[in-house]
């Protein structure tokens, strides 16, 4: 199984076997460099586009999972219990693995892992799974969760004895 | 929190609670009683009766009317009731007099209504109202004027003199009058009260009053047809109109005028009566007499007269006229035995015996002597037995009844039937004791449940330095027991058969184990402190008493007197460690008019008085005078760890008990906070006053309480009653609604009820009892002048009961109505003032959101109390006594007073409120008392149990009744259905299965490391 993930890195600097060597393809040299630039840079516009794609991710599922929550109902069930708790979850696992998520994406130029690649696809991207947690969150009102009124939170209100005494 | 209470509605919904037919008799037990017995008129007072039946054979039974208002027909077998006729509460039942298998009894002032009931059975066979209650004429004692005659010739017809002057008779069968007859000269000063009956002619003999004394007046009236005949006045002279005169018959001799007898300056006359009246009065020479008896033979012509040194003799009217025909030895005024009791009975054949017994303070016994007038050969013979009567726990003998059995010539044996001074009866069949009922419970004035220990499972045992050996010795045999416990262990935890709820908590039959609780703290010890000065503890598991003290007068035992139960407080619990302690204030009234408060500290689980516990078990209680002169309140106030016992006396000087220097500094450093309630002013024109106690005390030494604030309640008010709210923990302080805001419950520790009455209306006031606020002030209508409220306080809501007989429209319909008021702190949802800890004397305390609604109940109620749960988690259940002798419970969810009008909304239907209706539901499931008629329950007192779920319920006033009721069912417990076997078996099957799967999941995955790819 961890042969499968082998790290493209490792074999890009394996001797080339013999016959293949390097100065075979030094006889078209030029031609293949002003190409290959401008395969780099369609690939990388392309990365900066699916970049964008994946940002914006979220919200374009968000109607799809709206529905879902209105196909669920309003009761405290399983699935609709499993569903609310999919929307809270997923956009703090998102927003964890971010930079891992952007890396793929990461202009060659760049450190692919530093936050400080893509942060304009990243902060829509952490913008829209706000979106996702909000509509999460507005569920759980819908469905009486959130502990927003004094009602839930009077089980934790004390009271002192009273300061006089009255014999009856 | 919010949760567990959704679960509890839930729960409380989906199955209503209702008693299961299997629990019946064994969560619950009944003590049918019939009262103590009247014995102070022959006419009311325990008297055996042999019913003959149709196959010749005869049983008897024990008649006798009683101080609850019954007549009560008793089997002298086994001391069962055999039958028992409750009458109104405005209905007194006046006399009652037997013949064959007949009972007639007649009720209501001046001998309203007679009813002749079956005397084997107890059935009413019939019923005639003479007059309306209200038309009866008032006598003292209430059976002057009214008497009773059978017609012994044909069918058994009834003569009935009620009023004081008029005479009917009436028909067996049907309950006809034949005839009435009324005195001409009712307006006169002529009260008849006696009433003889021959086959022709009806005397009626009565008294007037002239200048000094009374004088005898008979009238004749034939029998046939109620026509008068003849009346005269008999030249007499009567001082005491009650007891000094009576008719003499002979059934034995039917040819023997019946005669008058009467006490006239220490003789005794007779006038014999003819249908003509032309005799003349007699006297009976020989001594002087100081009283004559009728020992209720007068039908069979023997009566006693005591002389004037207390020597009693017998006297018989015969063939051969009124004669003295013995007088019992040793009978005359003695120090060493008590004043002697006559009665008189009979034996089967109807022969006529005279029994008299006495206390001897020598021999510490009472005795008997039963006189058989005609044996002997007609010389009389006296035969005497001597009874073991315990004197310490019944008090002394006030009446005696008799029944004789003749077996053979010169045998006579007695059964005697003993009412005594406690209000126990007893059967004693010559010297031996048949079996005993202890009457006086149905007259309980106090009544509090206490707790009980624990089970001691470990036993004590030798300090440190135990020998090495003596150890091993003691460990092994306490390990003999291990086999047996590890077998209980697993069985238990297989079948899982632990105490179940729905269980008996009683003790089994041979135990001798001291007392302790159940699992669930179902078990308790009643105590119960009657009117005729017994305390009793009772097993609350199956109505057992278990011990039982009589209260000691202390000075006042030389000149007598009584004790009136006032509070009783739990002063220590078996949770403050040790053995729990009640303390009884109660009032000493002595016979020549002093009062004094005297206080008794006794051990609920053994009776021991706790201020002398060497004192002797089977002595009399004696109590601690602790204040010379009448109490004016009493509580019982926590000081720190112990609680302490407030006395006011009348000049309201603070009594502390008990009073030890650590109680008072504490008590002196409460007192600026203390604040209390009195009722001050005259009678019938009584104000509520607020006191404060004086922190330094007075010249006597003593705190004295000031008045501070007075409660205007109009003058013509008279406070009847306060109602503090319970002091039992509140597990919730508001109420959360369907939009989860949330209401704040008013939960003043000060609130309390008044009701307050005049002569035409009722008030009932909540009031602030630290300041004195008015907080909720309803006006109601009083029921015949009389304020008849039941009131029910708790957390922040008020239940009470009124009777609405104003017909105020087309659409109003006289009842019972119930209200339900909830008190809510500030202005609406949202708005707490913290009120159960915020000073009363703040401006916040009285700021109060109320909701009310009115409710229709079935039927009258006689109290109202609510269920009372360790923790309050539990709902509240009302529980009330109803008019038709039931205990029965409402949940109080019917009785919000936010229940809507219309159709309940989503957020309505999720605080589960339902659409209002007017009408309770009555539902029979809910009866706790099932099949048991439980009659005359003045009071109910609830008490928790160990578990939250569930509420004691003690009734009492006649008959006792306790119950367990878990308002929102027992959400605390596995129900009774849970299937233990499967669950254990589930777990065992899939530990198994981990079991197996483990080392081949283990194996595989080896496998797969070595061989996969």
């Amino acid at each position: 199984m961890s042969a499968s993930v082998i790290d493209p890195s490792k074999w890009k600097h394996l001797p080339p076997p013999p016959g293949f060597g390097a100065s075979s393809s030094t006889v078209c040299h030029r031609t293949p460099t002003k190409t290959s630039k401008a395969a780099t840079a369609s690939y990388e516009e392309l990365k900066t586009k699916r970049a964008w794609d994946f940002a914006i991710a979220p919200a374009k599922s968000l109607p799809m999972q709206a529905f879902m929550l209105y196909m669920s109902g309003g009761g405290v069930q399983i699935f609709s219990m499993g569903i609310v708790f999919m929307l809270l979850s997923s956009p703090f696992k998102n927003l964890a693995g971010i930079n891992t998520a952007f890396a793929p994406f990461a202009p060659g130029s760049a450190p692919p892992k530093a936050f400080s690649t893509l942060v304009l696809q990243k902060i829509v991207y952490f913008l829209c799974n706000i979106l996702t947690l909000a509509l999460g969150l507005w569920k759980c009102r819908s469905m009486g969760l959130l502990p927003t009124g004094t009602g839930d939170w009077l089980a934790f209100e004390t009271r002192g004895p009273s300061p006089e005494i009255s014999l009856l | 929190m919010r949760l567990l209470s959704v679960l509890i509605t839930i729960c409380c919904l989906t199955q209503s609670w209702a008693l299961h037919s299997s629990e019946a008799g064994i969560v619950d037990w009944h003590k049918p009683l019939v009262g103590v017995p009247l014995y102070s008129t022959l006419s009311t007072a325990p008297a055996f009766h042999r019913i003959s039946e149709a196959d010749g054979r005869t049983h008897s039974v024990v008649l006798t009317a009683t101080a609850s208002n019954v007549l009560a027909a008793l089997d002298p077998v086994d001391g069962t009731i055999a039958w028992r006729h409750i009458f109104e509460a405005n209905e007194h039942v006046i006399a009652y007099k037997q013949h064959g298998n007949v009972v007639a009894t007649v009720s209501g002032s001046g001998g309203a209504t007679l009813r002749l009931l079956d005397a084997t059975t107890g059935h009413l066979l019939v019923e005639r109202c003479f007059h309306k209650l209200e038309a009866g004429r008032l006598f003292e004692p209430e059976t002057l004027g009214t008497a009773l005659a059978f017609d012994n010739e044909e069918n058994g017809d009834t003569y009935v003199l009620s009023n004081a002057h008029i005479l009917r008779r009436t028909n067996a069968k049907t309950g006809e009058v034949v005839w009435g007859w009324s005195a001409p000269d009712q307006a006169s000063l002529v009260a008849y009260s006696r009433l003889i009956a021959t086959s022709s002619t009806v005397y009626v003999v009565g008294l007037a009053k002239s200048f000094t004394s009374y004088t005898l007046h008979v009238s004749a009236v034939s029998a046939k047809t109620g026509e008068f005949i003849t009346s005269i006045d008999v030249p007499s002279s009567i001082t005491n109109g009650l007891t000094d005169f009576f008719v003499l018959a002979s059934n034995k001799h039917p040819q023997v005028k019946p005669r008058i007898m009467w006490l006239e300056g220490g003789a005794i006359k007779s006038f014999p009566l003819t249908p003509e009246l032309k005799e003349t009065p007699m006297m009976i020479k020989g001594a002087e007499y100081h009283k004559i008896v009728d020992v209720g033979l007068s039908e069979h012509g023997q009566f006693v007269a005591i002389k004037e040194d207390g020597a009693g003799r017998v006297i018989r009217l015969g063939e051969d006229g009124v004669k003295v025909i013995w007088e019992f030895a040793e009978s005359a005024t003695s120090k060493q035995y008590t004043e002697s009791i006559y009665s008189g009975g009979l034996d089967k054949d109807g022969w006529p015996y005279i029994a008299r017994v006495y206390w001897s303070h020598i021999s510490k016994k009472a005795s008997a002597h039963i006189l058989a007038a005609h044996l002997a050969d007609g010389k009389g013979l006296v035969t005497g037995f001597t009874l073991p009567f315990q004197t310490s726990d019944h008090g002394v003998i006030t009446h005696v009844a008799v029944d004789i059995a003749n077996p053979e010539e010169f045998k006579v044996l007695a059964r005697l039937f003993l009412t005594t001074s406690t209000g126990a009866v007893q059967l004693w069949q010559q010297n031996e004791l048949q079996w005993s009922r202890e009457e006086g419970l149905a007259e309980i004035k106090v009544a509090e449940l206490v707790e009980l220990p624990e089970k001691q499972v470990v036993t004590a045992h030798a300090g440190e330095d135990e020998p090495v050996g003596e150890r091993l010795v003691r460990q092994l045999s306490d390990a003999r027991d291990f086999p047996q416990y590890a077998l209980n262990f697993a069985r238990r935890f297989v079948t899982g058969s632990y105490a179940s709820v729905s269980s008996s908590v009683a003790p089994s039959a041979n135990a001798s184990e001291p007392l302790a609780r159940d699992e669930f703290g179902f078990r308790k010890v009643i105590i119960a402190v009657t009117a005729r000065s017994k305390i009793y503890g009772i097993d609350s598991a199956n109505g057992e008493v278990l011990w039982s003290r009589v209260f000691g007068l202390g000075w006042a035992a030389e000149v007598g007197g009584h004790i009136i139960p006032v509070k009783i407080f739990v002063t220590r619990t078996v949770n403050d460690g040790g053995a729990p302690e009640v303390v009884l204030v109660t009032q000493r009234k002595a016979s020549n008019s002093l009062v004094d408060t005297v206080i008794f500290h006794v051990n609920p689980l053994t009776g021991e008085d706790v201020r002398d516990p060497t004192s002797p078990r089977d002595g009399l209680l004696q109590g601690l005078d602790v204040i010379a002169g009448p109490l004016v309140e009493t509580y019982m106030l926590q000081l720190g760890p112990s609680n302490v016992v407030v006395l006011l006396d009348e000049f309201v000087q603070v009594h502390l008990y008990p009073n030890t220097d650590e109680i008072r500094d504490a008590f002196v450093k409460a007192l600026p906070s203390i604040y209390l309630p009195l009722r001050t002013g005259p009678p019938k024109h009584r104000q509520l006053t607020g006191h404060q106690i004086s922190p330094k005390p007075e010249f006597t030494g003593k705190h004295v309480a000031q008045p501070t604030w007075t409660l205007s309640l109009p003058p013509s008010e008279d406070i009847l009653a306060i109602i503090p709210r319970p002091r039992e923990p509140i597990a919730s302080l508001g109420k959360v609604l369907g939009n989860r805001t949330t209401l704040y419950k008013y939960l003043n520790p000060h609130l309390s009820a008044v009701v307050a009455g005049s002569s035409v209306s009722c008030s009932l006031y909540l009031i602030d009892s630290a300041k004195g606020t008015v907080l909720y002030h309803v006006v109601l209508p009083s029921t015949d002048g009389a304020c008849d409220i039941k009131v029910v306080l708790a957390e922040n809501w008020l239940v009470y009961q009124y009777y609405d007989g104003d017909m105020g429209g087309v659409d109003q319909a006289k009842g019972y109505r119930i209200v339900s008021v909830e008190l809510y702190e500030g202005s609406g949802v949202d708005d707490k003032t913290r009120s159960s800890d915020l000073s009363s004397l703040s401006n916040k305390s009285t700021a109060i959101t109320t909701f009310e609604e009115t409710f229709v109940l079935p039927r009258a109620i006689s109290t109202i109390v609510s269920t009372a749960t360790t923790h309050g988690i539990t709902m509240k259940d009302i529980i009330v006594a109803s008019e038709n002798h039931q205990i029965q419970s409402f949940p109080r969810r019917f009785l919000d007073p936010r229940r809507p009008k219309r159709k309940p909304t989503n957020e309505e239907l999720e605080e589960w409120l339902i659409q209002y209706d007017p009408i309770l539901p009555d539902d029979p499931k809910r009866v706790l008392s099932h099949t048991y008629q439980v009659v005359g329950t003045k009071h109910i007192v609830t008490s928790p149990a160990l578990l939250e779920s569930t509420s004691l319920v003690f009734a009492y006033g006649q008959d006792l009744f306790f119950t367990r009721v878990a308002p929102s069912n027992t959400f605390d417990v596995l129900s009774e259905d849970f299937n233990k076997a499967q669950l254990v078996l589930t777990i065992a099957g899939l530990a198994l299965a981990i079991v197996i799967a483990k080392p081949i999941v283990r194996r595989k995955r080896l496998r797969e490391k070595w061989y996969d790819q």
